[in-house]
């Protein structure tokens, strides 16, 4: 059945675009019936146009783009945008300051690819449980309940944000304060890890209440 | 519901089939269709044509000579054609002279919708009993998977007007529910007939867009055009080969004109999809929008300008990357009552 959330200006039968080379590129090698039926459906129907953030460049990458959103205020995405290559540009100089002091045994295990940093300190961020709030008999229980990907992302990158607006010195750039957070994610240490795993110890605490979920 | 703004003005006609029982009687449209037929014989002699191969388009043009009109609206204008598209086709009375009603469900209330879903459970019914036979006779099941990307079922405007009569969403759904499982089982081949009657074929490709040719400069020098659009802006693109990829807009070089690396990487997407970028040179033109929105419509444009230059398969790649579909999305309107499109006013208790 078709139900739309919030209307939009495609008509319903339009199928969202493929913007990676590699995906149009393979002959005959596909791995699934299921995605031969895709790629039949594809040759049928109509397609979105593709926005303006995504690109098949191999600069844009979907999790970036994501956050650079979340971080916009106002609609501000040229600034949004250039905060977000500061603070790769900050972690790439603070790992490269590491990989040049450090002896040589150690200077394998230095990672100094911002890129590879801000996906592994957003997968140590991401909580596998989250808790919701069920009304029961007049009362409020907070339940554990289990997360999508697309939730756990979200919530990775909101408490990261959060995490560096509010809780750092007045006078300090964001570019600086967010590498610091993302270089301290990707080694499990720092704020936002703390708050994870508070949130698994209620989720833990809260098991008693597992059963009021319904979905 | 479903708000129909993305639809297509044929779908937002009024069914009138399905509104009530007739109001013209049997005998009245058949005297139209004489009065027609004669007309049409009377209008071609007029015109010195045969009577016998006189089309609807040859009437079409007889009448605007005939009855030249300066009115705007087409349809006001004078009018010539055949009896069943002018009064469209309506449930006949349903019940004989002493009340009793013909169909045996037509105290249902939609009888044309029950009888069909009876209908469609009948050969559903048929086909398990051949699947039975079949396994009772140890023979193979056939198992040959329908293509159903290569055609769609039946809208529910379209079933209204097959019916007759009005279809509610629920019931339409049950309907496509039920012929789905019966297309689903394996042996459904033996009800082909029955099930084209409510599926429709969908354009093989969506390759309807003619690709033109190349043409050439005075130097000889291969290029072609495109024009793009997006929200407020319009574009045109003229791509030149044998270029160094170097790229101008309205005069001025992209690093110039487009300060932001998000408009550059934009204009770049076509070339960089198809590995083109050092080969082509770029000329264009782009008036009105704002920066993302003349971004995005010298995309499109410089997209449509190398179609020319490039195999049919790799239009069909840009097209599932959509590089080629105009984006439809504009400024929403405020409304009345709201202070913008979405936002409503400050809520205040007192």
């Amino acid at each position: 059945r078709i139900m739309p959330v919030r209307w939009s200006r495609y008509n319903p039968s339009y199928l969202e675009p493929e913007v990676k080379k590699e995906s149009h590129q393979k002959p005959l090698e596909e791995l699934t019936e299921e995605q031969r039926e895709q790629m039949e459906l594809k040759a049928v129907r109509p397609i979105k146009a593709a926005p303006p953030s995504l690109s098949s460049s191999v600069f844009s990458d979907p999790m970036i783009s994501k956050f650079t959103n979340m971080m916009m205020k106002s609609g501000n995405k040229v600034l949004a945008r250039s905060l977000m290559s500061q603070t790769l540009e900050a972690i790439k100089r603070k790992q490269l300051e590491k990989y040049h002091k450090a002896p040589e045994n150690e200077k394998e295990t230095i990672e100094c690819n911002p890129y590879v940093i801000f996906h592994q300190a957003l997968k140590n961020c991401q909580p596998i449980i989250g808790l919701s709030n069920i009304t029961k008999g007049g009362k409020t229980y907070q339940v554990p309940v289990p997360l999508t990907d697309n939730r756990k992302c979200f919530l990775a990158m909101k408490w990261l944000i959060t995490e560096c607006r509010e809780n750092k010195h007045r006078r300090t750039l964001m570019p600086e304060k967010l590498s610091q957070e993302l270089l301290l994610a990707f080694n499990n240490e720092g704020p936002v890890i703390k708050r994870k795993h508070v949130l698994h110890k209620m989720a833990e605490a809260n098991r008693a209440y597992a059963h009021f979920r319904w979905w | 519901t479903l708000r129909l703004i993305c639809t297509t003005t044929a779908v937002q006609r009024k069914n009138v089939g399905a509104s009530g029982p007739e109001k013209y009687t049997e005998a009245f449209i058949k005297k139209q269709i004489e009065e027609f037929n004669l007309g049409k014989r009377h209008l071609a002699n007029m015109m010195g044509e045969d009577p016998e191969t006189f089309t609807q388009e040859d009437i079409d043009r007889a009448i605007a000579y005939l009855f030249p009109s300066g009115l705007f609206d087409k349809r006001a204008r004078p009018l010539m054609k055949h009896p069943t598209e002018v009064f469209p086709e309506q449930r006949k009375i349903q019940w004989g002279e002493d009340g009793r009603p013909f169909h045996f469900l037509f105290y249902t209330g939609k009888q044309s919708y029950y009888s069909l879903m009876h209908e469609t459970y009948e050969k559903f019914l048929n086909v398990q009993k051949h699947q039975d036979q079949l396994t009772a006779q140890d023979l193979p099941v056939q198992k040959e998977k329908r293509n159903l990307a290569g055609s769609r079922w039946l809208t529910k405007i379209e079933l209204e007007e097959m019916l007759l009569e009005q279809v509610s969403d629920d019931d339409y759904s049950r309907f496509i529910q039920l012929l789905q499982k019966l297309v689903a089982l394996p042996c459904a081949d033996i009800e082909e007939k029955y099930i084209q009657k409510f599926s429709k074929e969908l354009p093989v490709q969506l390759q309807k867009v003619v690709i033109e040719p190349l043409q050439h400069d005075e130097r000889g020098v291969a290029f072609s055009t495109g024009e793009g659009k997006r929200k407020t802006a319009r574009a045109t693109a003229v791509v030149y080969d044998n270029g160094t990829g170097k790229i101008t807009v309205n005069g001025i070089d992209i690093l110039h004109y487009f300060p932001v690396l998000q408009d550059r990487e934009q204009l770049l997407f076509p070339f960089q999809f198809l590995g083109r970028i050092g080969i082509h040179d770029m000329v264009c033109t782009v008036s009105g929008g704002g920066r993302s929105a003349q971004a995005g419509a010298i995309r499109l444009a410089s997209a449509k300008a190398l179609r020319s230059f490039v195999t049919e398969k790799e239009v069909e790649f840009m097209r599932q990357a959509g590089l080629l579909t105009v984006d439809p999305r504009v400024k929403e309107r405020k409304k009345p009552g709201q202070e913008g499109s979405r936002r409503k006013f400050t809520w205040k208790k007192r």
